[in-house]
This record gives C-alpha cells, sequence and structure tokens, in this order.
C-alpha cells in the first residue's frame, strides 16, 4: 500500500469517529463511502473504491488539440495519465491554483485518470438511503456527470459518475 | 492438477504448439517438394514425439488421432504412398483437429470435447487406399529411399580420427599421445600440441585437420537455451526503460552539480561513477534489448499455410516466396505485426492476384506471385510485400473516396497519384465490390494503418493497374526506447524521433519566404514546406523572435521543415502511450518522461510531414 493509499485509509477509520457519521451508521451493506471535494462551492462526491490516491497539484504538460477541459498529462511515478479540470467540464468558470488544490486520482475502468478540484474536504459515509437519482431537470453543475445526490442533514453531495467522464470527450 | 504436473503440461503445450506450426509450413514445402524424404522424416518426428508425449500424459484421443496421421506419414517416408493435394489437404485437416484439441487441453485440461470420429473416418480411408486420387507410382516410391541412402547422417568426428583418416598421422602416434594426455595432470596440453611436441606431425597438417574439424557440424548443444515467459521479459524491459530515465535524471543533477562546484573532489568522483552507471545502462539496454529479438521467420510462419488455403478457396494460383526470414526485430513489434501482415496478404490474394484465366488472357504465367520480403534497413525493418496481380485503379478509389464522402473533389484534383492511392488507408473505405468472408467488410486497410502506427510505424502503397502492387511497411527496431532531438517552443518542450531527423539548421527570420500563402524555406537546392509547431498546436506566441531553429524531417522521400525555437539536447527516451483516455492527437505520437521528471510529448514526424503536404497543396483546406 502506498503512503497516499494509506493515508486514505486513515483518513477513512478517522472518520468513523465523528460523531455526525454515527448517527448515519447502519450495517456495512448500506453505507457507501465518497471522497468529497469542493469545487466552487458545490460538493462533489466521488466513489473512495475508485479513487487511488489524492496528490498535491505537480507541473501538467498540456496536450494540444484537446477539449478545453483536458488540463494535460502527469507524470505519476513513471506513469503518464490525463488529469481533468473538472471545474471546467462541469462548466464553472475558473479559479485560480491554490495550496488547497489536489488532483485527485481515480480508477476508471481500469484506467487512472486525474482530476483537479478545489480542495478535499473528507471521507464520508453516506447511508443508500440518503442517495437519490439527480434532479431531473438539469441546473446543477455537471448535471450530465451525476449519478445522483445525496443529502446529509442539510449537505447536498453530488455523485459524480465516472464512467461518463470518460465518455464527455466523445461528446466533445 | 499439482503444480508440478502443470509445470509438464504447460511444457507439452508450447512444445506441441511450436511443432505445430512448422509442421504447417513444412507440409506446404512439401507439396511442392514430395519427393523430399528428410522433410517426410522430420514431419514424421514431429509427430511421432507428439504422440508419444500425448500418451504420457494421457491424451487418448490425442493419441488416437496423431497416431492415424502418423501411419499415413509412415505410409509416406516408406513410399508405400505418394504425396498428393488430397493426402495433404487431409493431414493439414488432421492439423487443424490436433490444434482445437491442444486449445481445449489448455482450457479445461482434458482432450475429450472434440469430435475425432469424422477425421478418423477419413483417415482410415486413406490409410485402406479408398479416397487416394493419385495413385502411387512405383517409380515415385523408390525415389526417396535412394535419396535418404545417399546422404548418411555423420557422427562427428574427433581430431585424431581425422588425421588417422586422413593419413596424417598413424593410428599408433595418436593414441601414444592420447594416452600421455590421459597422464598429465589439469591444464592439459591439447592433442595437437602433443603431437606437434613428439614431431609425430607438421604444423601445417595440423592446422588442415582443425580446420577440417572446425567445419564439421556440430552436435546439438543441450540446455544453450531456456525458455522464459514474455511477460518477464517484458517487465525486465519496462524495468530497464525507467532505468534509463533515472540514468538520464542522475545525469542531469550531476552535470549541474559539476557546475556548482566545480573543485569539489567529491563531485569528481560522482561524475566518474556516473559515466560509469551510463555505460553499464546502456549495455544493459542493448542486451535486454537483444533478449527479446527474435527473426521474423516466427510472423511469416503461418502464412504458407494461409496462401496455400487462401488460393485453394478462391481457385486462385499462388506462389508465395518468403524472403529476409531471418530479419530480427523486437517481439513487441513482432506481435503487433502478425495480424496486419495477415490481412495485406489476403487482400493481395483476394483482391490482387486474378484467377488463372483472367490471368492467362492478359498474357501472364497462371500461377500469381506473391513476394514478402524483410531486411534491415538502418534503424528499421522494412517489409515489402508485393504482387502480380491486377493492381489498383487509381480512378476506382477516386469514385469511391468521393462516393463514401471521405474526400472532396477540390481536395482529389491536387492529390497526387500516390497520395490517391493511399486513401485506401481512410476509415470506411473498402474497395471490395462485394463483401467477401476473406478480406472482410471494409474495416481492414484502416485498422492495418492505426495497429502499424501505433508501434511507430509506417505503411505504403504502389501500385500499377495490370501490374500489380507493392505495399511497404516500415518498423522500428524496436518501439519501447528511441533516440530524440528535444526542442523548445515557447518554453514547451517536445521530442523529436531522432530516426527521422535529416538536419537542423539556424536561420533567421528573413529567411522564411511564402509561397501561395504557405511559409518555405529555401535550403540549399531545395524549396523545404515550414511547419511552425507553435501553430500547430495552438500555442500562443507573444515573442519577436529573429533567430529560429528549422529541424528538417523526412518520412520516404518527403521533407518538412519543423520550426522551433530552441534545440535542447539528444536524449534516449523511452516512449510512453497517453492515448488511453486522449485518443489520437494528431501530430503526437507518445509521451517521454525527461530527466527532469517532466512529461514531454513526442512528435509524430510521418503525420507532420502529411499534413504538411496537404498543406502545400493550393485548394486544400489547411
Amino acid at each position: 500500500m502506498s503512503a497516499t493509499e494509506q493515508h486514505v485509509q486513515s483518513h477513512i477509520q478517522g472518520v468513523a469517529d465523528n460523531p455526525a457519521d454515527r448517527l448515519v451508521e447502519k450495517s456495512a451493506d448500506d453505507l457507501l463511502q465518497f471522497v468529497i471535494c469542493l469545487i466552487g462551492s458545490e460538493e462533489f462526491a466521488v466513489d473512495v473504491l475508485s479513487v487511488q490516491e489524492i496528490n498535491r497539484i505537480v507541473e501538467v504538460t498540456r496536450v494540444p488539440k484537446t477539449p478545453p477541459y483536458v488540463e494535460g498529462v502527469i507524470n505519476l511515478r513513471g506513469r503518464i495519465i490525463p488529469v481533468l479540470d473538472l471545474r471546467k467540464l462541469f462548466g464553472l468558470t475558473g479559479a485560480q491554483q491554490t495550496t488547497q488544490t489536489r488532483i485527485v486520482v481515480v480508477s476508471v475502468q481500469a484506467r487512472l485518470v486525474g482530476l483537479i478540484v478545489d480542495s478535499v474536504e473528507e471521507v464520508l459515509r453516506v447511508p443508500k438511503s440518503a442517495i437519490e437519482p439527480p434532479p431531473s431537470v438539469g441546473t446543477m453543475a455537471g448535471a450530465e456527470f451525476t449519478q445522483g445526490v445525496g443529502r446529509i442533514d442539510d449537505r447536498l453531495l453530488i455523485l459524480v459518475d465516472l464512467s461518463r467522464l470518460l465518455l464527455a470527450r466523445e461528446a466533445a | 492438477m499439482s503444480d508440478e504436473m502443470q509445470e509438464i503440461l504447460n511444457d507439452f503445450l508450447t512444445e506441441s504448439n511450436e511443432m505445430l506450426e512448422v509442421l504447417d509450413q513444412r507440409f506446404v514445402t512439401l507439396e511442392s517438394d514430395p519427393n523430399n524424404t528428410d522433410l517426410l522424416n522430420e514431419i514424421f518426428r514431429a509427430m511421432h514425439s507428439m504422440k508419444g508425449s500425448a500418451g504420457f500424459l494421457g491424451f487418448n484421443n490425442l493419441v488416437d488421432v496423431a497416431h492415424r496421421g502418423e501411419n499415413i506419414l509412415n505410409k509416406l517416408r516408406q513410399g508405400e504412398m505418394a504425396v498428393n493435394p488430397a493426402i495433404i489437404s487431409l493431414i493439414l485437416e488432421t492439423i487443424d483437429v490436433i490444434k482445437a484439441i491442444m486449445a481445449d487441453i489448455r482450457e479445461s485440461g482434458a482432450d475429450s470435447h472434440v469430435a475425432t470420429a469424422a477425421i478418423a473416418a477419413k483417415l482410415d480411408d486413406i490409410l485402406n487406399g479408398k479416397t487416394i486420387a493419385a495413385a502411387p507410382a512405383p517409380m515415385e516410391a523408390v525415389a526417396p529411399k535412394v535419396e535418404a541412402a545417399a546422404t548418411p547422417v555423420v557422427a562427428p568426428q574427433t581430431l585424431g580420427e581425422i588425421l588417422v583418416n586422413d593419413g596424417l598421422a598413424s593410428k599408433e602416434q595418436v593414441l601414444d599421445a592420447l594416452t600421455a594426455q590421459q597422464h598429465q595432470a589439469e591444464p592439459k596440453t591439447p592433442l595437437g600440441e602433443i603431437l606437434l611436441q613428439a614431431k609425430a606431425i607438421t604444423e601445417r597438417a595440423l592446422d588442415q585437420a582443425l580446420h577440417k574439424q572446425e567445419k564439421q557440424p556440430k552436435p546439438a548443444e543441450e540446455d544453450a537455451t531456456i525458455r522464459v515467459e514474455t511477460k518477464r521479459l517484458d517487465s525486465v524491459m519496462n524495468l530497464v526503460g525507467e532505468l534509463v530515465l533515472g540514468r538520464n535524471r542522475l545525469i542531469k543533477i550531476g552535470t549541474q552539480l559539476e557546475q556548482q562546484h566545480e573543485s569539489d573532489p567529491q563531485v569528481r568522483v560522482l561524475s566518474e561513477t556516473l559515466a560509469q552507471l551510463n555505460l553499464v545502462t546502456t549495455d544493459l539496454q542493448l542486451a535486454v534489448m537483444k533478449t527479446r529479438m527474435l527473426p521474423i521467420k516466427k510472423v511469416f510462419a503461418k502464412l504458407p499455410r494461409m496462401v496455400r488455403d487462401l488460393s485453394q478457396k478462391l481457385n486462385k494460383q499462388v506462389h508465395l516466396e518468403m524472403r529476409g526470414e531471418e530479419t530480427e526485430l523486437d517481439k513487441s513489434v513482432a506481435d503487433e505485426i502478425g495480424d496486419p501482415l495477415v490481412h495485406l496478404v489476403r487482400n493481395a490474394i483476394d483482391h490482387g492476384i486474378e484467377t488463372p484465366a483472367e490471368r492467362q488472357a492478359k498474357g501472364k504465367a497462371g500461377e500469381g506471385q506473391l513476394t514478402i520480403a524483410a531486411s534491415q534497413e538502418g534503424n528499421s525493418i522494412v517489409i515489402r510485400i508485393n504482387d502480380d496481380g491486377r493492381g489498383i485503379q487509381v480512378e476506382k478509389i477516386k469514385e469511391k473516396a468521393l462516393s463514401k464522402g471521405l474526400i472532396s473533389e477540390a481536395e482529389l484534383a491536387t492529390m497526387e497519384h500516390r497520395e490517391v492511392l493511399n486513401l485506401i488507408f481512410l476509415p470506411g473505405f473498402s474497395t471490395a465490390e462485394k463483401v467477401t468472408d476473406v478480406s472482410g467488410r471494409g474495416v481492414g486497410m484502416d485498422v492495418v494503418r492505426t495497429n502499424i502506427r501505433k508501434i511507430n510505424g509506417s505503411v505504403d502503397l504502389e501500385s500499377e493497374p495490370g501490374k500489380g502492387s507493392q505495399i511497404i511497411i516500415k518498423l522500428p527496431l524496436t518501439i519501447a526506447i528511441i533516440q530524440a532531438l528535444m526542442v523548445e517552443v515557447e518554453r514547451s518542450i517536445f521530442a523529436i524521433p531522432l530516426s527521422t531527423v535529416i538536419e537542423a539548421v539556424r536561420i533567421s527570420r528573413s529567411e522564411i519566404k511564402t509561397i501561395n500563402g504557405r511559409e518555405v524555406l529555401h535550403l540549399r537546392d531545395r524549396v523545404l514546406p515550414l511547419i511552425r509547431l507553435a501553430q500547430e498546436f495552438d500555442i500562443p506566441t507573444d515573442s519577436d523572435r529573429e533567430r529560429f531553429y528549422v529541424v528538417v524531417a523526412a518520412l520516404g522521400d518527403r521533407r518538412v521543415g519543423v520550426v522551433v525555437d530552441e534545440l535542447r539536447s539528444q536524449e534516449e527516451v523511452v516512449i510512453k502511450s497517453i492515448w488511453d483516455y486522449l485518443e489520437t492527437v494528431k501530430g503526437v505520437s507518445g509521451a517521454t518522461i525527461t530527466g527532469e521528471g517532466k512529461v514531454v510529448l513526442i512528435l509524430d514526424t510521418s503525420e507532420l510531414v502529411q499534413n504538411a503536404q496537404a498543406w502545400h497543396n493550393p485548394g486544400v483546406a489547411a
């Protein structure tokens, strides 16, 4: 297990002690875990099982003639993986990179892809019952990449459908 | 099944598969050379030893089929039966059944799922002389035996035997010397020297005998090779790739240190160590590359059988000639080229070579010629596929490309003959008037080109209507590591494969001229079309640069000048694919990681050259 993976793991364990989390804790089968990322003011949730690691922003090599949301490619310990800017993909206006900016490396259909997000907040357990299908009227940011929304207290989590991210290039 | 048993089984499968591959080829040769007893013996032995192993492992079904096949082979070998196409076809069919059984064994561990009754019955029929078209002629039956007797297998002779047989020394002298040698302590003096010292022979006689001994066929060395899983070699190659990257990085750091701390003795020691590491890495890389090289024969092996089956099916006569089979290429390249090659050969037979009647009407020999030649040219492997068939009609291609909307009339008007021919590589293009089950459904040629490009190769087509076509495939020796020229454009770095670079020249802005609105450079007596990387890749430029570098790149006889800001260095780069997600980006063939750990894109020179050609045809939209 790599250092980053361990980090994510310990993060997950840490979350279990969160009192708010305990409220929703039922049997393990009914709980899904998500990495919560912030883009603008929206909270996006990525299935924790798809997340390989979370890295600080590194130098990205631009690739010509690709859609604007393709930030470029990075060197991930000898592997070259594409990096997408979720902000641009979801049609939000661009923000400057800060010290909080992260690249969330996810594995989609056995391929690694990096996702640039404004910050990574936490790993959250969400009961299945709290997940609803996406609203039919797509006014929400990134509506087309949404596979559902999760409601926890007054928070609204947008569940990202990773497989649709890969399809985005065909639409673009 | 125990591990040990599994291992034995795996060995059996690997060996048998190799044997079967060879058998296919042998049979096709046998058909044209039916009296070749050596060949028959070889085939018989292969079949026999496979039967033996199968029996040992308890695959009775396989033994049954192999046994019947062997019976026929034995009769052929003994001259009791003559080789004819019907028999060969049946034996080839038998081999197909055996292959199916092998596949069954590999998947299920048993050989009971393949029906063998039909083939067994057919084999028995032949064996009983029922359906043999051509009755064996007695003359033919005798001939092979004589030939076999004429070439007895000679066991290699020892130096002593040669000396005695040639009358250069007496038997006693040699025996004396051998006894003397036996009594010596290690290291022993060679026999020849003892005889020389004893003045039993002259130096000249010794040389003569030694020379003779050297020319003898050496007995096969046992255990000279070991079988290694390709996966293991691949991982070694990958590791070497990482090592090369690491070395590049270290060297860069070392150079910087040297500049900063010139007088520090430790830095000097570091530099020396790095130089040594550099050498070893390069050697290691070469050595590993060599372990992965295999003769192209392996790829060609399946072709004779395919050509034979296909020409029979299509009622055509095709003579296949293969040259340069010993040309070596990287395993990964060999793996990738098999399918495109099969496809191209199929195409040549299906669409290229005419039926015998059609050929004779045109005044050609009834039998079509198909030549596949491999050779190494510099840093690439070139495979040429020639047929003397009907060739390709340029008009037909034009029509087709237009009707399919692949190209506009204006574009066509400006294209050269060769460019039009190469339109067949466009996706969605198929020249077959009707879809046959032989050449597929028009998805072929673009897949061929895509596959070849994937391994950094190129494919080109030449054709003369009525006379035939030639397909030229150029492949890199290896696909993993290449030499590249690193260039800089507006602070972005790109790598240009060195194999395509002819030269680099420094020019000033005023030297760039325009013809028809396109930038060109007069280089000596050539007009060189220019490509500005910044424009090509939409990189915003902000500098009013006065001096540029032009990297002259070539693809075949076409040349193009790539305008860049700076030349950085020449580096050995490990090609990594990035197109899982990004698909093909025009003008970029892959990426690599530099000494600084940065990702750098590798330019696809062939695509740039092609773009520039289209670009420089006035009337074609850029």
